[in-house]
């Protein structure tokens, strides 16, 4: 151990240590490839160590966090606030029927800050969420590395197997379709972990790239590249995306009306339109920071796109001075703005807690630390243990 | 909180290994490779672009291509997503009948 530094709480440590002498190598072999891109994304000279009554904390925040989303996503319904969520109104039916026929949903992963021994909600990754391999796989293989007798919060393998079989008898006939983009690995490493759990759950399944899709006119279905009918899909891919594109439309004229998973319900979930109706909702949550869709409601604030990924377009704010900011292409669907909650500071480095939501339970997490307060695209993934 | 003491992984480890290799010299962006997928459409020059990275084997694989009809698979020939549209279909009933393409042109990652 080279060094050590404390949450004010003293609590969570960030802890230096020497990392494995073959740890490309050995994550390699996990199939884990994008470990390095231009800049450093596993990163094991370090390790977050946190306490059971720590862990205990955040399970609870995760799954009463989850419990208050699927109300307010019944609340956006009832009220028919989908305005606030620049969602197009062709699409509401499609929403609702997922919600109201409980399509199959499987996964999403709160961000939270951890700091003087207080959890705030920053964002709910429910549609696409990213670092699952990361925090099922490879940070529980280093911790039989570094130390076995340790233990990790990190069920994340063995919940994506069961809730896998959970859902089975709810898909629709015919095999399940995994689907994401191509030319990115890290993509790709995520979707094909959730389709090796879900083979292992004894569900048929099979990738196809988004863009392979295809729209067979004449029977008004999906289907993949040999032509079979698409029924079931997986897609790492987002609502908004899929909505903005031209094949958006067909999945309202969709003869097998297959189920898409993540289904389109959490198209509200995972807009940051969300956290303002939330706050409103259950302003006595300890979790949540007060957040509002005007900019004159808050002295020190985050102003977030509604829309928008890896800490894009954020701008920090501290008594009306911007104290962080960074560029993009989101906004232009409107922002929200979220009371200020920066990050612990550790030497420099601040991380943010991926708490993962799995079927209806709290899975585990995966820390990703940055050098900056925004946790951005550079943000690297670092392994913890409970001590 | 981790009840298991033993992982299984039974199709990443493989398929995703072998995404991870360097990649090779002939793959260069100087090269010049001319692909078609069918014998009746023409060749297209392909192009190895810096974003492919080592998810190479992936994007330049050849799909066995087919139909479903009355519940039996019919072989159509072959199909791979990395090369021109013309190169992929020519004159072949069988592929033209479905448009591709109408997803997938958001973005890059959806990395979060």
């Amino acid at each position: 151990m080279v060094g050590s530094s404390k949450t004010r709480n003293g609590k969570m440590e960030r802890i230096k240590i020497t990392p494995r002498n073959n740890w490309q190598s050995a994550v390699e072999k996990l199939g884990f490839g994008f470990h390095t891109t231009n800049i450093p994304y596993w990163d094991e000279s370090v390790y977050y160590s946190l306490k059971m009554n720590e862990v205990v904390l955040i399970e609870k925040a995760t799954n009463e966090l989850w419990n208050l989303c699927l109300g307010a996503v019944q609340h956006v319904m009832d009220e028919g606030l989908y305005q606030q969520f620049q969602i197009p109104e062709w699409a509401i039916p499609m929403i609702e029927r997922s919600w109201t026929e409980d399509h199959p949903a499987i996964y999403g992963r709160f961000d939270f800050c951890y700091k003087d021994g207080q959890i705030k909600l920053l964002e709910f990754n429910a549609d696409t969420p990213t670092s699952l391999y990361e925090a099922g796989i490879v940070q529980w293989f280093w911790l039989q590395d570094f130390d076995k007798s340790k233990d990790q919060f990190n069920s994340v393998h063995e919940k994506l197997i069961n809730y896998w079989k959970y859902l089975k008898p709810f898909l629709n006939q015919g095999i399940l379709h995994f689907t994401c983009l191509k030319e990115t690995l890290e993509d790709l490493t995520n979707t094909e972990y959730l389709r090796d759990c879900a083979i292992q759950a004894g569900i048929e399944t099979k990738l196809v790239f988004i863009d392979d899709l295809g729209w067979d006119e004449v029977e008004q279905q999906f289907v993949d590249l040999d032509n079979q009918a698409v029924t079931n899909v997986f897609k790492l891919y987002p609502w908004e995306w899929l909505l903005a594109e031209s094949f958006g439309k067909n999945i309202l004229a969709d003869k097998n009306r297959a189920l898409w998973i993540e289904p389109a319900w959490k198209m509200i979930l995972s807009n940051k339109a969300i956290l303002p109706i939330l706050w409103e909702l259950y302003p006595e949550c300890p979790y949540l920071l007060p957040a509002y869709f005007e900019a004159n409601q808050l002295e020190n604030y985050v102003k977030k796109p509604i829309l928008s990924r890896e800490g894009a377009n954020i701008d920090l704010v501290l008594k009306n001075i911007s104290l962080a900011k960074t560029e993009g292409q989101y906004g232009a669907e409107g922002f929200i703005y979220q009371e200020l909650c920066t990050l612990p500071n550790f030497s420099d480095n601040y991380p943010v807690i991926g708490s993962w939501i799995i079927g209806q339970e709290s899975a585990g997490i995966g820390i990703r630390e940055a050098n900056t307060l925004i946790t951005d695209n550079k943000s690297r993934f670092v392994p913890h243990l409970i001590e | 909180m981790k009840k298991s003491t033993y992982i299984q992984l039974v199709l990443i480890t493989a398929a995703l290994a072998s995404c991870n290799q360097p990649k090779k010299n002939d793959w260069e962006d100087s090269a010049k490779v001319h692909i078609r997928s069918d014998s009746t459409a023409p060749y297209t020059r392909v192009y190895h672009h810096n974003g492919i990275g080592t998810a190479l084997l992936w994007y330049y694989a050849f799909r066995p291509y087919g139909n479903y009809n009355n519940g039996m698979y019919q072989r159509a020939g072959y199909y791979s997503s990395a090369i021109h549209p013309s190169s992929n279909i020519g004159s072949n009933g069988f592929k033209a009948a479905v448009s591709r393409g109408g997803f997938g042109r958001s973005g890059f990652s959806v990395s979060s």
